[in-house]
């Protein structure tokens, strides 16, 4: 998978190329607008990663002019802007996600991951989830592990379908807010920590492989394997 | 928001400055009319006096040189009646006896010697006998069964007796009558058409006014780029439409710099905590240690409660200046509630608290989703935070045809006293408070943002009452 990170700041730009290079893509790094255009005819990327506060262009600008070019692949759009302007805007401009700064390296990560997975065409929408032991079925909306059935509530059975979705990838819990409950909101108490232990509960029973982990000032994972 | 001003025409300002115009007007030329009908009156009474006072001496004249014989009372008469064709502002003749003149001769002893003119002389004696008339000096007087006045001249003889020549005073009113009335009816005409003219013009001129406040209602709390509407004329009106654009540049710049401002800052402070969380990061995977983990994530923590802060502080701080970018679309707020409580009561029921939600349905307003659900979520962590185990939060959800009213009630122990007056001020916490101080003033900027209010104190039984009122969606 490439990558075409364009970022100014010296320090950033840095930390993502390495931590983008660590999870497993191939990087190039573009200080500019300029550069980034330069990059783009020369390379085909599987997706953007697009800072709107570039030194010689506007980041909307540059967007646009690569969808003028052809460019198809999924934009990131990383701001330190916060109005929420912004993100209509960035989003309406040929952005499919993003992000304000500063951000949770995994919050990056699994967006990024969400965008290349969305530009692969689905074979049709499964009925039936399976992570493990785990098994949800959606048309019914039952899970089960090992054979048993799990008793959830519809909002719990909804969290778990996002987990197993994901599985494998961490998930922060900005995006559970936002996917789950379609609210971006960042609580400053333990909401969604309190209906994570709940579901834990329920799905990683007695004697059983602990299947949701947490991992701490990020987020949560479920493991696949 | 629109001021459209729908009220009937007779409480516009047109109206009222066409009447007060009109009733100066109208008062003016009535004066005038005044004034000119004395000079008019007072020249018609000096020319028939002239007339009277002519007439005597001659009739006196003839008196006195006439024999005293059979043929005297003839010749006089003769003499009286030829004058009488001769009167003054004399309009029409009606034969012969028009009664508009009459001459008398009274002896030295009071009695009715000569008599000419229409009706008997006796009332008329009678009258004038009442008077004093002074020679040369005519008078008004009054005869019984005659509503017309007369003019009376007199003249002594040098037998003792006296002449008197009347004339009736008729046809000098009918010539005042025909002014009044022909004033009435040209000043009837005047005074409408003033009025329908001044009506027009002030009315024209003041529905630019009007023009202006709907277009100045229409421009919003954030939305400063509309301009009200102006026009080329260098009037009082055009003066006004172009002071308040003027005055409008001032505040968009003053807002657009504010923005500025705020973004700059939010920029320069967020790169640099960008980096440092992504190199905590990248060091948090590569610690080999529980322990250096333990701090790393720490310090995570404490980076992400700064951004947090951060954030929340400039949100105040825009929404406190009126400049909060308002992004709206529609929002069910009773749905919204019944969602966020399904998110907090896990964590509520951790504690031992227990919320219930009394709605009459949907709720639609028109909002700022992103910050409505901040709004809310503030409100729930803030019970969460400050409320002891078995309390219990209601939420109601009241609409009317103006507002959606949100009511969130609590038994635990309320604000403490020092904290109740600044509820909505920036950094206000209470004692015990482990949040930032800014979670009530944000809701209230939020609230306020949307035309809403908000209210908060301590119930009679003790607990919270917070109240926030949101204009509902229009249909």
């Amino acid at each position: 998978m490439r990558v075409l990170l364009v970022e100014d700041e010296h320090d950033i730009q840095a930390f993502l190329k390495h931590s983008l290079a660590e999870a497993g893509y191939q990087v190039d790094a573009s200080p500019d607008g300029k550069t980034a255009e330069e990059f783009a005819q020369e390379h085909l990327y599987d997706a953007l990663i697009v800072d709107l506060g570039l030194p010689d262009m506007d980041g909307f600008s540059l967007i646009s002019r690569l969808r003028q070019v052809g460019v198809r692949a999924p934009v990131l759009i990383l701001s330190a802007r916060r109005s929420v302007d912004d993100r209509v805007r960035g989003l309406e401009q040929g952005g499919d996600d993003y992000l304000t700064k500063p951000f949770a390296l995994a919050e990056l990560l699994a967006r990024l991951r969400n965008l290349l997975r969305r530009n692969i065409p689905s074979s049709g929408e499964n009925t039936k989830l399976c992570v493990l032991d785990l098994e949800l079925d959606l048309l019914r909306r039952e899970a089960s592990r090992g054979g048993e059935i799990l008793q959830l509530t519809t909002q719990e059975f909804v969290l778990l379908e996002y987990l197993c979705r994901n599985a494998g990838r961490v998930v922060t819990r900005s995006m559970i807010l936002d996917k789950v409950w379609g609210m971006r909101i960042q609580p400053d108490t333990n909401v969604v920590d309190v209906h994570i232990y709940r579901l834990r509960g329920k799905v990683d029973g007695k004697g059983q492989q602990p299947l949701i982990r947490t991992l701490r000032g990020v987020g949560y994972v479920l493991k696949d394997r | 928001m629109s001021s459209r001003i729908d009220s009937p025409v007779v409480h516009s300002a047109a109206w009222r400055i066409s009447l007060w115009a009109t009733l100066a007007f109208a008062c003016g030329t009535l004066f005038v009319f005044i004034a000119l009908h004395r000079f008019v009156a007072n020249d018609i009474q000096r020319r028939s006096d002239a007339w009277l006072t002519g007439e005597i001496e001659v009739l006196g004249n003839v008196a006195e040189h006439t024999p005293k014989d059979s043929l005297y009372s003839a010749v006089v008469s003769e003499v009286a009646e030829l004058a009488s064709k001769e009167v003054p502002n004399k309009l029409r003749t009606e034969g012969t006896e028009n009664g508009s003149v009459f001459f008398l001769q009274a002896a030295s002893n009071g009695s009715l010697k000569l008599w000419v003119g229409y009706g008997r002389g006796d009332s008329y004696l009678d009258v004038i006998g009442k008077r004093t008339i002074i020679p040369a000096q005519p008078t008004d007087i009054h005869v019984d069964g005659i509503k017309i006045p007369y003019r009376v001249a007199t003249l002594h003889m040098e037998d003792g007796s006296s002449i008197y020549l009347g004339l009736s005073e008729r046809d000098e009113l009918r010539v005042l009558r025909n002014l009044r009335s022909l004033f009435i009816l040209m000043w009837l005409v005047l005074v409408l058409l003033g009025f329908s003219i001044v009506f027009y013009t002030t009315r024209r001129m003041l529905s630019h006014v009007r023009r202006i406040t709907e277009a100045a209602s229409q421009i919003g709390h954030s939305d400063l780029t509309a301009r009200v509407p102006t026009t080329d004329r260098s009037d009082e009106v055009g003066h006004l439409a172009r002071t308040l654009n003027h005055m409008l540049d001032r505040i968009e710049s003053s807002m657009h710099q504010l923005h500025t401002i705020t973004d700059a800052l939010a920029h320069d402070l967020r790169s640099p905590l960008t980096a440092i969380r992504g190199k905590l990061e990248m060091s948090l995977s590569a610690a080999p240690n529980c322990d250096q983990a333990e701090s790393i994530v720490s310090v995570i923590d404490e980076l992400d409660r700064l951004t947090d802060f951060l954030n929340t502080s400039l949100d105040v701080a825009e929404a406190k200046a009126d400049a909060l970018r308002l992004s709206k679309s529609e929002i069910d707020l009773d749905e919204l509630l019944r969602i966020m409580i399904d998110l907090y009561e896990p964590s509520m029921s951790d504690q031992g608290i227990s919320v219930s939600i009394h709605s009459s349905g949907s709720a639609l307003i028109y909002a700022d989703a992103s910050l409505i659900h901040r709004m809310i979520s503030n409100l729930f962590d803030n019970e969460l935070k400050h409320l002891p185990p078995s309390s219990r939060i209601a939420v109601r959800v009241e609409k009317d045809t103006e507002t959606v009213t949100i009511t969130l009630e609590d038994d635990g122990p309320g604000f403490s006293d020092d904290v109740l007056p600044h509820l909505f001020e920036r950094r206000i916490k209470g004692k015990a408070s482990k949040g930032h101080g800014l979670g009530l003033a944000f809701v209230e900027a939020v609230v306020r943002a949307h035309g809403g209010s908000i209210a908060a104190n301590n119930r009679a039984a003790g607990g919270v009452n917070i109240r926030v009122q949101i204009p509902v969606l229009s249909a």
